[in-house]
């Protein structure tokens, strides 16, 4: 059990710690240190200078990775403070963070057996475990948010506006039409790129009820709204799975 | 046909019929649910097929065999067709759990009943965010809430996890002596 089981099958990386005990285990064994009689002290320095170094820690992680440090500290101090009995006898301050590591280190032993049972079952498909077909849909896109929607919208209108504005009156646009003729266009025609489908709408009425019939097809699952990385355009799409909702039926 | 009679078989050529039954199925096919499909036939005699099927495949040089998992019989590939099944797929990379999703999975498959605070405490880390991962892919299941403070959730892992390991129950999870002997081989191989 050494540096695979921290990457993701495909990414090399370094040795990326995702957790304290990850890292303590590592120390214990790179130093042949017994588990049952850690010396607190030279493990804390190394654990520290390690925290320090940033690049192999998890650093989603790293409010935890002090935790442990102030926990190797505090047990540190306990131990310095004079006993009246023996070490050996009384509790000792090591404890509870041996017996932690020691059942992580099951864990991941255990999980170590189990990748291998993963990979070996990965190798022999199955048909519940069919990934989407290539060209359905694309699960790299990250799901805009209301408020990435709402922005580009404003940054639309706030274009026509400074352009030509012509009223057309007479014509009303239902929220129901608008959102129908949004569905139509995705089943006839697939994806549509959001900021053209508001360029081209008429008027600035017509556009924002346009905006919210969006809006309510995303509130009710029909659709929804994707973008394959930061600053990209955004692309509504329908759903694939069938369990829509009509908001209006 | 009223009466059962178990000496005379009612029905031709089982084996057959078990492995349409399960080739149907997408998920695991256990041997109750055959049998009740096959009303008639004994449980012995459809194990005994089934056995057939399994040990039939296996010295078959076929691309797909029955294999038992998650408490049924399913169609797979043989690992050897791997490359090709992906290429067909158009899946270049294998998509494995991430370290903290097997962890987290790890912890609650050998502690069944285990809540996120005792995961988090276990592991170090918080999993808060892992538990939903694996709440989606429908790994684990809540089972219920803990009669404790704040009555929080308590979690198993679920059927599709044992499928996904290759486990047909969670006593053929990595037992103690297999996890001791990993640890003494860590203990010799490293530096």
């Amino acid at each position: 059990m050494s540096a695979p089981e921290t990457s993701e099958g495909y990414q090399v990386r370094l040795e990326i710690f995702e957790g304290p005990l990850d890292l303590l285990l590592f120390l214990i064994r790179k130093k042949k240190i017994d588990i049952h009689d850690i010396p607190i002290a030279a493990i804390t320095r190394d654990y520290l200078e390690y925290l320090d170094r940033k690049g192999q820690i998890n650093l989603d992680r790293e409010a935890e990775f002090l935790f442990v440090a102030a926990l190797l500290i505090y047990i540190k101090s306990q131990m310095l403070l004079p006993r009246e009995r023996d070490l050996a006898e009384a509790e000792d301050p090591r404890r509870t963070l041996v017996n932690r590591l020691i059942e992580f280190q099951k864990v991941k032993a255990a999980c170590s057996l189990l990748r291998e049972r993963e990979d070996d079952q990965l190798r022999q498909w199955k048909r519940n475990f069919l990934p989407p077909l290539p060209g359905e849909e694309d699960l790299d896109f990250t799901e805009v948010s209301l408020f990435d929607l709402a922005e580009s919208f404003f940054v639309i209108m706030k274009r026509r506006a400074a352009r030509d504005f012509k009223v057309i009156m007479g014509k009303d646009v239902s929220l129901e039409d608008k959102m129908k003729e949004i569905v139509a266009i995705l089943e006839t025609r697939g994806p549509l790129d959001f900021l053209e489908y508001f360029e081209r709408q008429d008027s600035v009425e017509e556009a924002l009820v346009a905006f919210f019939g969006l809006l309510e097809l995303i509130k009710s699952r029909t659709v929804h709204a994707v973008q394959d990385g930061i600053f990209k355009t955004i692309r509504v799409q329908l759903r694939k799975d069938p369990r829509r909702t009509h908001p209006h039926e | 046909m009223n009466e059962p009679a178990p000496a005379a078989p009612v029905i031709e050529n089982l084996p057959g019929i078990i492995e349409a039954l399960i080739f149907i199925s997408q998920d695991p096919l256990t041997v109750d649910r055959m049998k009740s499909v096959l009303e008639g036939a004994s449980a012995e005699d459809i194990q005994a097929a089934v056995d057939g099927l399994v040990a039939g495949a296996e010295t078959r040089p076929g691309g797909v065999r029955i294999i038992q998992v998650g408490g049924g019989y399913v169609f797979a590939t043989r690992p050897d067709n791997d490359r090709w099944v992906r290429r067909l797929l158009q899946i270049e990379r294998k998509n494995r759990l991430s370290s903290a999703a097997l962890e987290s999975l790890c912890t609650i498959a050998y502690n069944p009943d285990i809540t996120q605070a005792e995961i988090s405490a276990l592991r170090g880390v918080d999993s808060t965010g892992t538990l939903k991962t694996l709440l989606e892919k429908k790994l684990i299941r809540i089972v219920g809430r803990k009669k404790a403070p704040g009555n929080p959730l308590v979690y198993r892992t679920s059927d599709k996890f044992l499928q996904y390991f290759g486990l047909n129950s969670l006593e053929e999870l990595p037992s103690e002596e297999e996890i001791a002997r990993i640890l003494q081989e860590d203990k010799t191989s490293e530096p």
